[in-house]
């Protein structure tokens, strides 16, 4: 596994649609930073994250197609972006934004103003955590719409990945589409090339892994002395008992999870190299700090 | 660490000579502290060792009610034949003392139509009071809270009696209620959850399980009985070994009943076949698969029992004209089309493995040769 450049974790800011969006509404619900009209041109549009059914895709599993931008914000850290989120979205992509660090503006639903202002009360009183990113391997960017979905599919299998130009020796793996290794052919189905990719790295080496949801998407940051890692719900139910797996040994774990406030981890142990725990109660996100065994 | 980890590479069965695993088996990776105790629960005191009791009088096949009365005394007639015991409460005594907390494993995926009856499950809790347990200490266990509360047993048993789920539904939300630590592991079609935990009711607290599976078909194992009920029945996230026509039942059943604790303390199991279904199992959304074998057969060998199962279930599919259980030809199967494998029994929507009972008998959970399994038939 290697780091990524620190990014900076800043609160969205915010536009809401409708007369009862005003600034002094906004502010009422916690709402510190407010978007002018101007401040929404020239972003790239984000879809709503969350769930959705896809008729007539097939997939090899039963998981839920997750709409989610976090393979976005890492492949493009320093664009700007710009979510229009239905009544029910606000929280959680104010979460997704700024797990990743995004520069975002959130164009929201008045009826979500309650649940976001709670959510950006939630993020902006979490401790300062600016650490590196981390990665299991690497996709070389040559820019092309397939290896957007392929850095799509990689993300929601929470493979870690560090966008590069070019093939990096900090890792072993490089992806680089259009090789014979990453024929062009198998990457025109992301996800079979995303399971290949994995058992390439096999699931014991991977640097997370998620046991007990398909749907919830994780960003690991780590230095030599701590962790800190950011779980995101998209499943829109409240997960109880998810169990988490971080190569390294950590102790002494604490989430602060959004809703709910701090909470011990349990059944901790550290075996084989990584370090395990549950997560008692996950509602649209939590992070969870842990301290590195020296 | 207080755990122990182990692999088994199942090609490396031998039980039984002859037996060839398939190559495709996945690699199943067992993860548990628990070790096996000195008596077995599976297959247990009787291994190869079945009594069949009937009566015909048992359900009013009319209206599907079953006659109390007469399921007690099959019940009790069957328990003091497999044990020998001179009296009813002796032989539940054979089996559970005052000290014990009792699980009783029900199966509620039939309702309406054919779910562990009420009578047979309020009889067991009666006898285990008889010998000493208390109320208190009995836990009616389905892995689903709102499958418990459909079928809803409170009001057939005494007050007191524990009614739990581990989930509250099939959403894949809830863990809390399983075993972080005791677990099942394998990738079998690329899915990222890759575990499935056992149960903690089943690993921290029962001392003892009564296993009551009714007479079922079912479209990704070829039928649903002592084997299936208790392992699908007792770990989450086990809908991921069938999809898109592909089942890995046929090793996983197995595997998981023989994981411990589970394996030890499953040591009664209770067929209950006074109702049954022939197609579209596990479910009974409707009468049309519903049939009446009007028995229930008792043992402590899953295999043994189930073993017979497949030939009920198969018999009862030939009978209507409907394609076997082991059916595996392509022409029959319409992948994940459940409605069309509802209106049709000659449709499959997955290719059925009732080769799991086989396969559990070479991780030594009882006895599948028919020859050797002997059946002791008793008429109510």
């Amino acid at each position: 596994m290697t780091s990524l450049p620190l990014l900076a974790l800043v609160l969205p800011c915010v536009y809401s649609t409708a007369d009862a969006g005003t600034r002094a509404s906004l502010e009422t619900a916690g709402v510190e930073r407010i978007c002018a009209d101007s401040d929404l041109a020239g972003r790239e549009a984000l879809p709503a994250p969350g769930t959705a059914a896809r008729a007539g895709v097939a997939s090899p599993t039963r998981a839920p197609w997750i709409v989610a931008s976090g393979w976005r914000f890492i492949r493009h850290p320093d664009a700007k972006y710009v979510y229009d989120v239905p009544a029910g979205k606000a929280a959680l992509a104010a979460a997704e934004a700024f797990a990743y660090g995004a520069d975002a503006a959130l164009k929201i639903d008045p009826a979500d103003l309650r649940s976001l202002g709670e959510m950006l009360k939630f993020l902006g009183a979490l401790p300062p955590a600016d650490l590196p990113a981390v990665s299991d391997l690497a996709i070389v960017d040559d820019g092309s719409e397939i290896a957007g979905e392929v850095m799509n599919l990689l993300a929601r299998r929470n493979l870690l990945f560090e966008v590069v130009p070019a093939p990096s020796p900090r890792f072993r793996i490089n992806v680089r589409i259009g090789t014979p290794e990453y024929p062009r052919e198998e990457a025109a189905d992301p996800s079979a090339f995303a399971l290949k990719i994995r058992r390439q790295l096999t699931d014991d080496q991977r640097v997370l892994r998620v046991y007990g949801s398909e749907v919830v998407i994780c960003r690991l940051t780590a230095d030599a002395g701590r962790a800190r890692l950011h779980l995101i719900n998209y499943g829109g139910r409240e997960i109880e008992g998810l169990r988490i797996r971080v190569r390294g040994a950590y102790r002494n774990g604490e989430a602060r999870v959004a809703g709910v406030g701090r909470l011990a981890l349990e059944d901790q142990i550290v075996a084989s190299g990584a370090t395990e725990f549950s997560l008692p109660r996950l509602t649209t996100y939590a992070v969870i700090d842990l301290v590195a065994v020296r | 660490m207080h755990r122990r980890s182990f692999v088994r590479l199942l090609t490396a069965t031998s039980f039984l000579r002859d037996f060839q695993v398939r190559p495709d088996t996945p690699a199943l990776r067992v993860v548990s502290k628990y070790r096996a105790s000195a008596n077995s629960g599976m297959p247990g005191p009787y291994p190869g060792r079945v009594v069949s009791i009937r009566s015909d009088r048992c359900v009013d096949t009319s209206t599907g009610a079953a006659n109390d009365e007469v399921v007690r005394d099959m019940l009790a007639r069957g328990m003091r034949a497999l044990t020998g015991a001179g009296t009813t409460a002796d032989a539940w005594r054979r089996f559970f003392e005052p000290s014990d907390i009792v699980g009783i494993k029900v199966n509620c995926g039939g309702y309406p139509h054919c779910v562990s009856a009420y009578e047979i499950v309020a009889d067991v809790v009666r006898q285990l009071m008889g010998v000493g347990v208390p109320v208190s200490h009995i836990y009616v266990y389905e892995r689903f809270q709102n499958q418990m509360d459909e079928v809803n047993y409170a009001p057939h048993l005494p007050e007191g009696v524990q009614i739990v789920a581990a989930e509250r539904a099939n959403r894949n939300v809830d863990n809390s209620g399983y075993d972080p630590a005791t677990y099942l592991e394998a990738d079998f079609f690329g899915e990222e959850d890759t575990r499935s935990n056992m149960m903690r009711l089943v690993s921290r607290l029962l001392t003892k399980i009564i296993n009551i599976p009714n007479m079922k078909d079912h479209g990704a194992t070829g039928v649903t009985g002592c084997l299936k009920n208790i392992a699908y029945g007792s770990f989450s996230n086990v809908a991921r070994t069938h999809q898109r026509g592909k089942s890995h039942t046929y090793s996983v059943v197995g595997a998981l009943a023989a994981m411990e604790p589970l394996r030890s303390r499953t040591v009664l199991q209770i067929m209950d076949g006074l109702r049954g279904v022939w197609h579209g199992g596990p479910f009974a959304r409707t009468t049309r698969y519903v049939f009446y074998p009007r028995r229930i057969m008792l043992g402590t060998d899953p295999v043994a029992i189930d073993r017979l199962l497949l030939d009920i279930i198969e018999n009862e599919r030939r009978a209507h004209g409907a394609i076997s259980i082991w059916d595996r030809s392509p022409s029959s199967l319409k992948m994940d089309d459940t409605r069309a494998r509802d209106a049709d029994p000659n449709v499959n929507i997955i290719i059925r493995e009732p080769g799991h009972v086989e396969y559990a008998s070479t991780l030594g959970l009882g006895v599948h040769d028919r020859a050797r399994i002997h059946v002791q038939e008793l008429t109510v």
